[in-house]
């Protein structure tokens, strides 16, 4: 998988994995702050443009009538995609931090 | 209170409006001629400025809704590429950009802002200056000017000047907005330059 955004910057990354619920802008910044414990607070800017990138690329979608008025939004199959192609590749990366724990126990 | 200025540079503006409410006051009012109004207050307010190209409605709404849900409040700024004045109460969350990818987009959006401006002026000053406008000479248009004589020569020299000078504004402009350019350019360098360390 080749794609501009891989692999994901810590920002996109929080946000995919918060909107495998559905929130609205402020409600994302919270879920992302909940789920970093606290490292990561995202800017109205930042999140803006990762929304609008995101959209872009269809990773993530309007979720229908929600919440009144505020716009929610939701990841897409394709986004679904992302995330495990991404699971796969930090599961690599944590078998070799893995790999070289056991040489040192030797 | 009203103040006038000019600025050419988005980055300076920022700064100098947040020295003003630093002193105690809220922006409420920017016109599009340099003409910034504030209000006393007790609160402590923080201003940050965007640039966006055209947005469609639907986009401009969600632009604005995220923003406004963060607690920024929408000073001035239209959808057709422009720049946008967000101003907020202070807190500990003054920044609008949270990551360095997304910093260095806004110095690039500045970029391109400024680059365009500084394109339309320079064709503009080409269609404009027939001559070269470095020769103060041709940049009068009244016939025969320069053979006249005496009186007649300053009267039709004076009532001139003043064309002449705002036909030389687009050349100011191209200049500025080259300089606003090349600052937002160092700026948008800088901070790549920091992001492949």
């Amino acid at each position: 998988m080749k794609h501009k955004l891989l692999p994901l910057s810590e920002t996109m990354h929080y946000i995919l994995l918060a909107l495998r619920e559905p929130f609205h802008g402020y409600a994302i910044m919270q879920k992302v702050e909940e789920m970093s414990k606290g490292h990561v607070i995202l800017a109205a800017g930042t999140l803006y443009g990762a929304i609008d990138n995101l959209s872009k690329n269809g990773w993530i979608k309007p979720a229908a009538g929600e919440n009144g008025r505020r716009k929610v939004y939701q990841i897409t199959a394709q986004g679904e995609e992302v995330l495990a192609h991404e699971k796969q590749r930090l599961k690599h990366i944590l078998s070799l931090y893995e790999m070289s724990d056991e040489c040192e126990k030797i | 209170m009203k103040k006038y200025k000019f600025y050419a540079n988005v980055i300076k503006e920022e700064q100098w409006l947040n020295e003003q409410l630093q002193a105690g006051y809220k922006c409420t009012n920017i016109s599009s001629w340099g003409n910034y109004t504030f209000e006393q207050t007790n609160e402590k307010y923080v201003m940050r400025l965007d640039y966006q190209d055209y947005l469609s409605t639907h986009r401009f709404e969600e632009y604005k809704e995220i923003y406004e849900e963060f607690g920024w409040m929408h000073v001035k700024g239209s959808r057709f590429g422009s720049i946008h004045y967000w101003q907020k109460i202070s807190d500990n969350r003054d920044d609008m950009f949270s990551d360095r990818q997304s910093k260095s987009n806004y110095y690039k959006r500045l970029m391109n802002y400024s680059l365009t401006f500084a394109i339309f002026f320079l064709v503009i000053s080409f269609i404009i200056y027939d001559g070269n406008p470095l020769i103060v000479k041709e940049l009068y248009l009244t016939q025969g000017l320069w053979e006249m004589e005496g009186s007649l020569f300053w009267k039709a020299f004076l009532f001139e000047t003043p064309f002449v000078l705002l036909r030389l504004i687009p050349i100011l402009i191209l200049f500025v907005s080259a300089i606003q350019f090349y600052m937002s350019y160092m700026q948008y360098k800088k901070i790549k330059e920091e992001l492949s360390r």
